[in-house]
């Protein structure tokens, strides 16, 4: 009987073996991070949300073909990099060399992109740098100019420059009586100071625009121009503060047709909460692209009605439309930064197929550097809302986008610049 | 093994934060001024290496030499004032360094890309170790040979009558002062040898990591900083280490998985650790590091 039950277990082990052998085999692995605590947790929560509903889908869809013809299914390990540079450094060099995880996807912050870009090796190939070799696919962190810092580094994230010199070409077009234009950002957050001083204000101006109180020395239009007159011409304020009485009499006392407050949400609502207090609402408001989200329409959406904001996600096609419903299921919401995680995992399912990996955890390093190459291979990518072009000198990405405005409570598209 | 190192550098580097207060701590100063030293060792020891291509050594060097030049001048006016008011007073120097490097910008073209401190968008691509061929392995053995010595030279420091002169500073001025030590001799060096210490750990820091801003030098850092060696304990240098190892290798590394419960963790550590072992972690019955670590009675 001893015995019986001996080779009984014997059997299982061995069964199990087998399955959990196989199941290692049959797994293609990626990794995610971005914030899920501090300040900015929103933002990783939603990226998680979504990648574990495009792996969901790629897996109920038979998963992704292998090189030698069989399926795999995918899984994922989402870490939390809390937006600290020290913090997704770590995660890099964990996921790079303790896992057999492919690709990342992720972080969540500019800063700590381009700090954990760093890390990475600056030339693929290049025997003397040391820098780590394994691709990774952005997602979220969108200030300019990062992918170019490592070969190793891609990017799935709007061209802001873009966004915004259509944005104002179109609101001097539809709205000639819009003359004049003041404005404030966060100035202690990289990517709000940014887009800000060297690129909205520029689009605005290059569009015939006036700041209110007269021309501001050095700004041409010419993206990144005299943009340190233009942070001390205006009204700003810091990421932690939570009073904006000040900035937002300078608002209302500037007078002027247009107020561009480039913020994220959570000093977005703070500022317009103020200003509408103050009866301080202009003819119309510009915002920063990671303020078209659920938390601002869930903080402040009657102090931000009729805010513009261009973006790059919207649920104006089926596909969009599913990844919303999907991303709310997991506990997320779909945004131009979170719904970009969807498009990441497709394009990854993509390249897998295309350059043909065999989920051989021995190969992990060989095969990382064919996805590097299969992504680099890519001259366009399907995005949510249309076709992305690649700019794969920089690693970049032009996602189509549209422009959305604040309306009873959701973000809803005012006009598509493709039409 | 990367990441493993990767965790080690991320220890050396704080180990040598905390040391940096160690040291003023030890004559009676609760300063929150290291993180501003350790913010101009990073962005000195950052230029030198990406601007003017200096080697790492000489880099580390200098930055660490102006960080003690702002330390020595700092050393001065914190003689006047101490507890509470120099805790405001040194909180504001760090403040007026981060807003410095906030609004830095110094931008030089090499090969066709423009490098430098940029503001707000932070100083990129301070990748001398890895352009250098340093592999991991040598970056963390190279950044924990000099905790080792600076751990040695203030274990060391300990045992000689400098190490009394800062202790008996820190446990009675106006006694030590009537003993015939000049307060202000003691309190300025610690200052200027706490801030070279500082200055040090944040060149590492900023080759370490390839990418400094303002956002790297917060309160937080300075409240870190200060944090190491009063959990770890003051009775000898190990305390600092220890608590350094236990916050960053086990609170924010090991325990990643909880998310923001972990600050919960960090803040519930420091009251249990006040409440029952007020002289430091150090002195934990279980581990028994005073007595691996016998210090010399003074």
């Amino acid at each position: 009987m001893i015995s019986k039950i001996k080779s009984l277990k014997l059997a299982a082990l061995a069964f199990a073996t087998v399955i959990a052998g196989g199941a290692v085999a049959d797994t293609i692995k990626i990794a995610g991070w971005g914030a899920k605590s501090g300040p900015l947790r929103s933002f990783g929560v939603n990226s998680e949300a979504i990648i574990k509903a495009a792996i969901d889908r790629v897996n109920e869809n038979g998963g992704v073909k292998l090189a030698d013809g069989s399926m795999a299914k995918m899984s994922y390990d989402y870490y939390d990099s809390a937006c600290n540079a020290e913090q997704g450094i770590a995660i890099a060099r964990k996921v790079a060399s303790e896992t057999n995880a492919l690709i990342g996807i992720g972080p969540t912050c500019s800063g700590v992109a381009a700090a954990s870009f760093g890390v990475f090796q600056k030339k693929v190939g290049d025997s003397s740098d040391t820098g780590l070799q394994m691709p990774l696919l952005t997602d979220t962190a969108v200030r300019n100019g990062l992918a170019k810092i490592s070969q190793w580094t891609f990017r799935n994230t709007p061209n802001e420059p873009d966004m915004y010199d259509k944005l104002f070409a179109w609101i001097a077009k539809t709205n000639p009586e819009i003359k004049t234009i003041y404005g404030g950002t966060e100035t202690n957050q990289g990517h709000s100071a940014g887009t800000y001083s060297k690129v909205i204000v520029q689009a605005a101006v290059r569009h015939g625009f006036e700041w209110v109180n007269g021309p501001i020395d050095e700004v041409s239009g010419k993206i990144g121009s005299g943009f340190k007159n233009v942070l001390s011409s205006s009204s700003n304020w810091l990421m932690e503060d939570t009073n904006f009485s000040v900035q937002a009499r300078a608002f209302k006392k500037s007078g002027a047709d247009l107020f561009i407050v480039s913020s994220h949400p959570f000093t977005t609502c703070g500022f317009l909460k103020e200003l509408s207090r103050m009866k301080g609402m202009p003819k119309m408001m510009v915002g920063l692209t990671s303020s078209s989200s659920a938390e601002v329409m869930k903080g402040c959406p009657k102090q931000a009605e009729g805010m513009i904001i261009p973006t790059s996600f919207a649920p104006i096609t089926a596909a969009a439309k599913e990844v919303a419903a999907l991303a709310a299921a997991n506990g997320g919401s779909a945004d131009l930064h979170s719904a970009a995680a969807w498009e990441n995992v497709m394009i990854i399912k993509d390249v897998i197929e295309a350059v043909g990996i065999t989920g051989d955890p021995s190969k992990v390093k060989e095969e990382r550097a064919k996805m590097r190459d299969g992504l680099e291979a890519l001259e366009t990518t399907e995005g949510l809302i249309g076709k992305v072009t690649r700019v794969q000198d920089e690693g970049e990405a032009l996602k189509p986008f549209v422009f959305v405005h604040a309306k009873n409570g959701n973000w809803e598209v005012l006009h598509d610049p493709r039409k | 093994m990367e990441y493993y190192f990767g965790i080690l550098q991320n220890i050396g580097f704080h180990t040598l934060l905390g040391l940096s207060a160690y040291l003023l701590l030890l004559t009676g100063q609760l300063s929150m001024a290291q993180v501003g030293f350790f913010a101009i060792g990073a962005y000195a020891s950052g230029i030198l290496t990406v601007i003017y291509g200096i080697n790492i050594f000489l880099a580390l060097g200098v930055g660490a030499l102006i960080a003690s030049f702002f330390a020595f001048l700092v050393g001065f006016p914190a003689l006047r004032i101490k507890g509470l008011m120099l805790v405001i007073a040194t909180i504001a120097f760090s403040e007026i360094v981060r807003l410095y490097f906030f609004n830095l910008r110094w931008l030089v073209e090499k090969n066709g890309v423009e490098v430098g401190p940029d503001g707000a968008q932070g100083f990129r691509e301070i990748r001398y170790f890895a352009a250098n061929g340093w592999e991991p392995y040598h970056i963390v053995s190279f950044i924990w040979i000099v905790v080792i010595l600076v751990l040695f030279a203030l274990w060391w420091l300990d045992r000689v009558k400098a190490g009394s002169v800062l202790r008996a500073v820190g446990e009675d001025e106006l006694a030590a002062q009537s003993s015939g030590i000049n307060l202000t001799v003691v309190k300025v060096s610690a200052m200027t040898g706490g801030g070279f210490i500082a200055g040090i750990a944040g060149g590492l820091y900023a080759h370490s990591t390839t990418y400094v801003d303002h956002n790297s030098f917060t309160i937080l850092l300075a409240t870190f900083a200060v944090a190491y060696p009063i959990l770890g304990g003051l009775k000898n240098v190990f305390g600092t280490l220890f608590a350094v190892i236990f916050i960053q290798g086990i609170l924010i590394e090991g325990l990643r998985f909880l998310g923001d419960y972990r600050n919960l963790l960090f803040g519930l550590l420091i009251i249990l650790v006040m409440n029952f072992y007020p002289k430091g972690l150090i002195n934990i019955p279980l581990f028994n590091w005073s007595k691996l670590v016998k210090r010399r009675d003074i």
